[in-house]
């Protein structure tokens, strides 16, 4: 029991820090930033990239370190020029045309990889040694314990960050009424260029750290983002916590449902959409998303 | 070069009705559904298992059956989740087009799991025999339904009922303020829209002669979605509009003859390239009214 | 600004239509229809670069009859149904090709199949395994094994030589996977054998934990995965991490080279069937296109390329021997008689390709023996060919 607990906490996790991406932009741009999955996707391909590269030359443990570095540094940088090229002349256009735009980036960056990188899946090697840990009944392997320790840091990091800096306050300035603050002083271009960077940082993160059990492919951007994006929106679009709960939720859930419930694991799958569809029957926003009346 | 042109044409016609839909329900009643390809997996594959079973069928009752289906399923995916707003209701709905997919993959018994149902045969209309093999009265027989169901539409517009709709887009609450059933229309439009999809469906499995659940996947749906923002919405003409361009320029390699000289890839990334810039400079959709700009 | 767009747009399909529109010298096309794009990007991709060393190494011997040279059109169809019919649709009437090697997936075929057949062009198809596929039509081959003769002979082989009784099935719900599945388990049983428990995932899954701790529950002698390397490295991993010992059956899947990259030390051990190293002639004409592959695409070629490097050869041997009995009109023209080509195929007898001797049956499956192998140390070392006659288990010796 506590092990599916444990299994589904680790998957949940991931999709929590995916879906932070989603949830920031959603915040302050009230739209669905489709490319997101591609932008984390391309950042895992660099890590990988410069890791092998490294890892020859240096003790492989500093050798990840400096590729998460450089994955983070490069998906950031991809999505501060997406923004810049494709999302900001939309700002104010119908909330569709934002949508259409990611999606045609999507397209365009996974089929870069796909080009540049080749269409074979590569393997990112565990730059440590991951034997399970025995403690009694409950298996960890060294791997889990990364996961676990990585995005829960992260995530209480965010959660301080936003509530304590003053850009974090102006990112919750920005995402409550855009107008008003920049009426009040916020710069509100480099605001929401930073929340671009902030969600793909942690995009990238995410995506390292799920491609060390399984492969780096062009497509793996797409895959992770649905799920993810689901959780973000169980919890609560465009609320952090929210993203994190759902996350968690949608993971252990997934687990549970297969592995306790006695679903047939063909219907794994179904667990998510179904669990989603209730909960917006139950609260029309998400968990802990503002259920605010529209203006009448 | 007449044939591939001829098949190009069959292939529009039935994206046609796709968007046709999708209009109706996002574009007409202001409803973000995304599972155009949940309905058209049900046409298609209750058209599967008649004509494989119940073959010979006249035509009418072929038509008659797949529209029951299709709007039994947009009712059944349209009560529960038309309360939701906006971008959750697109979660939700794409929610449920992925667990129709699921059940598709895994109720073997009916839908043969993931070896699909082949053997789909050709029908009859009066003396005409509508097969996959003569193109041009396939052509006619797909554009037949899109001349028929563009008339209805039209009259539905400018009925009672499309006033209605369009009161509902504009302001659902002043609208049952003055007395409208908004559920029951929204309801209806949806399941109106899920019959067209539903009629899509059956002419693919028609001319395809097979069905196998992953041709149904969410992006699909999308890309119909898409079609319509890109024609502009609200416009049953510019839907067709957008779902040319689409089908175009993602042809464009293949009818101009450079597939074979470029990567396929940078066949995608094209098509990407031209659906980012054309959401720049038309994010109101080639035929769309330009919005006036919102005070947020 | 939206007007320059425009003309450049305008110009740049005048260019390009241009370019098209260039009078092309006689040649004969070869179709190849598969994803080249998308999640299976990289099957299409492996398998039609195999077709192109073939038609490369044709035309450095000058093509057909020393004159006519060869040019391999391949198209992307996503591994989508509708792209396919597309696909073929433009081979078949803009590229007039001669033949088809393709295409990828048992969909995308079953879909092709009858436009195939009704232009008159032979396809064969170097990986879909589905029953029905040959079916469709007189023009329609394929030199992969079906589902059903692959897994007949192994569950045999299984049950007879490796001596096991209580199986576990652990597939993927995808036409190939599920297909193996439900024949092995058909020939397994019949022949005394118990399935004990049968799971499947999906493709793409990562986490099989549970379905695994169920099927080690039963307490099988050994797990038969059929699937693709992507799915059987995590399977393997995901067992080791969960500390099951057991041993593992795949099918010929497996026999992609990446699951040493993927899966590692893990995939030593393995037995799957496959199509077999047969003779020492095709040993050195199999480890010589290895070789140039490898050299030429910097990656090892699956067996499925191996596959498409026959079907391609095979074609244009066809080709070649109509032409020879062609007038020297059509020579000229390069007007090839299709039922003559077709007639060529089918009667084709023990042609020693790469990817063994192959024949075609009078149902246009292709006769193989069946080879069994076993990973070892980045190597898939042959352990046995085999064929099913008048019900026994025979092994070929050479």
């Amino acid at each position: 029991m506590l092990q599916h607990l444990l299994n589904g906490f680790t998957v949940g996790s991931i999709y929590a820090l995916v879906a932070l991406g989603y949830t920031l932009v959603y915040g302050v741009l009230k739209f669905i930033n489709f490319a997101h999955g591609d932008v984390l996707m391309i950042g895992t391909y660099i890590a990988l990239i410069v890791f092998n590269f490294l890892r020859t030359f240096i003790e492989p443990s500093i050798a990840f370190i400096i590729a998460i570095l450089a994955g983070i540094a490069s998906s950031a940088l991809l999505a501060v020029l997406i923004e810049r090229v494709a999302y900001r002349p939309l700002r104010h256009a119908p909330r569709l045309a934002p949508l259409l735009s990611a999606i045609g980036l999507s397209v365009i960056l996974s089929n870069t990889a796909s080009l540049i990188f080749g269409t074979k899946s590569q393997r990112f090697e565990m730059p440590f040694n991951n034997t399970p840990i025995h403690w009694g009944n409950l298996v960890v392997t060294p791997y889990q314990g990364l996961i676990l320790l990585t995005s829960l840091t992260m995530m209480v990091l965010l959660h301080f960050f936003i509530k304590m800096t003053r850009t974090g306050k102006a990112m919750r300035a920005v995402s409550e009424k855009p107008m008003v603050a920049q009426l009040m002083g916020i710069d509100t271009d480099r605001i929401i260029r930073f929340t671009f960077i902030l969600g793909s940082a942690l995009g990238a993160v995410a995506g390292i750290l799920v491609s060390l059990d399984y492969k780096v492919y062009p497509t793996l951007g797409s895959l992770i983002g649905l799920k993810a994006f689901i959780a973000a929106v169980i919890g609560g679009i465009g609320n952090i916590s929210g993203a994190m709960l759902g996350g968690i939720l949608l993971g252990v859930l997934e687990t549970y449902g297969v592995a306790v419930l006695g679903i047939p694991v063909g219907y794994k799958d179904s667990v998510a959409f179904v669990l989603l569809i209730i909960i917006l029957l139950w609260r029309p926003s998400g968990i802990l998303g503002s259920n605010k009346r529209e203006k009448i | 070069m007449i044939s591939l042109v001829l098949l190009i044409g069959i292939y529009f016609g039935i994206y046609a009705l796709l968007a046709l839909g999708q209009n109706l329900i996002t574009g007409m009643t202001g409803l973000l559904s995304l599972c155009q390809a949940a309905f058209m997996a049900i046409g298609a594959y209750t058209t599967a298992i008649i004509l494989t079973s119940h073959h010979p069928l006249p035509l009418a009752e072929l038509i008659v059956i797949v529209v029951f289906m299709g709007s039994l399923f947009g009712a059944m995916i349209g009560l529960p989740t038309l309360r939701l707003k906006g971008d959750y209701l697109a979660i939700a709905s794409l929610g449920f087009g992925e667990i129709v997919k699921n059940v598709l993959l895994n109720a073997d018994k009916f839908t043969g799991g993931p070896m699909g149902i082949t053997h789909i045969p050709s029908v009859q209309l009066g003396r005409i025999l509508i097969s996959p093999y003569d193109k041009s009265v396939y052509l006619i027989f797909v554009w037949g339904f899109v001349g028929v169901i563009l008339w209805g539409l039209f009259r539905l517009q400018r009925s009672r009922f499309g006033r209605a709709l369009e009161a509902i887009r504009e302001d659902e609450v002043a609208a049952s303020s003055l007395g409208l059933n908004t559920t029951l229309y929204k309801v209806v439009a949806f399941m109106i829209g899920a019959a067209i999809s539903a009629l899509a469906g059956m002419l693919w499995a028609i001319y395809n002669g097979s069905v196998i659940p992953q041709s149904f996947d969410f992006m699909l749906s999308i890309m119909v979605l898409c079609m319509v923002v890109l024609g502009g919405l609200g416009n049953y003409f510019a839907a067709l509009v957008g779902t040319m361009v689409i089908v175009i320029i993602s042809e464009l390699p293949r009818l101009l003859g450079f597939s074979v000289l470029i990567p396929a890839q940078l066949d995608q990334i094209l098509f990407g390239l031209i659906l980012v810039i054309l959401m720049i400079y038309r994010p109101e959709g080639l035929l769309g009214r330009p919005v006036s700009k919102r005070n947020s | 600004m939206i007007r320059k767009l425009t003309y450049s747009f305008f110009c740049i399909f005048l260019v390009l239509l241009l370019v098209s529109c260039k009078k092309q010298e006689v040649t004969l096309n070869i179709g190849f229809s598969g994803p080249m794009t998308g999640d299976s990007a990289n099957y299409g991709k492996l398998m039609s670069q195999a077709v192109q060393i073939a038609i490369d190494e044709r035309n450095e011997l000058g093509g057909i009859g020393g004159q006519i040279k060869l040019r391999m059109i391949a198209e992307d169809d996503e591994g989508k149904v509708d792209k396919a019919n597309l696909a073929i649709e433009k081979l078949i009437n803009v590229d007039h090709i001669v033949g088809l090697v393709g295409a990828v997936f048992s969909s995308c075929s079953l879909a092709i199949a009858p436009k195939c057949e009704q232009a008159q062009v032979v396809m064969i198809s170097p990986s879909s395994t589905h029953k029905l596929l040959t079916s469709l039509g007189k023009y329609i081959f394929r030199n992969v094994l079906s589902d059903e003769s692959q897994a007949k002979v192994f569950a045999k082989y299984v049950k007879e030589k490796l001596g096991y009784s209580k199986i576990a099935i652990l597939n993927l719900k995808n036409d190939y996977s599920q297909g193996l599945a439900d024949d092995f388990k058909t020939q397994f049983e019949s022949d005394g054998g118990k399935i004990i428990a049968m799971e499947s995932g999906l493709q793409g899954d990562k986490d099989f934990k549970t379905q695994l701790t169920k099927l080690w529950a039963k307490q099988p002698e050994a797990i038969f995965i059929p699937g693709y390397v992507n799915e059987m490295a995590q399977i393997l991993q995901q067992a080791k991490d969960m500390g099951i010992k057991t041993h593992w059956l795949a099918a010929d899947g497996f026999s992609n080279p990446e699951i040493f990259d993927l899966a590692g030390d893990l995939a030593n051990g393995v037995i799957f069937s496959n199509s077999p190293d047969e003779s020492s002639l095709g040993n050195a004409k199999k480890k010589e296109f290895e070789a140039k592959y490898l050299k030429r695409f910097k990656q090892k070629p699956d067996s499925f390329s191996l596959n498409s490097y026959d079907a391609a050869n095979i074609l244009m041997d066809a080709m070649q021997f109509v032409y020879n009995e062609a007038s020297p009109d059509d020579q000229r023209s390069a007007n090839l008689n299709p039922a003559k080509i077709r007639n060529y195929v089918a009667d084709l007898e023990d042609y020693q390709g790469v990817s063994g001797k192959i024949t075609f049956l009078s149902n246009r499956d292709v006769l193989k023996n069946v080879g069994i192998f076993q990973a070892d140390h980045k190597e898939f070392v042959q352990q046995g060919i085999y064929l099913i006659k008048d019900g026994q288990l025979l092994e070929v010796v050479e």
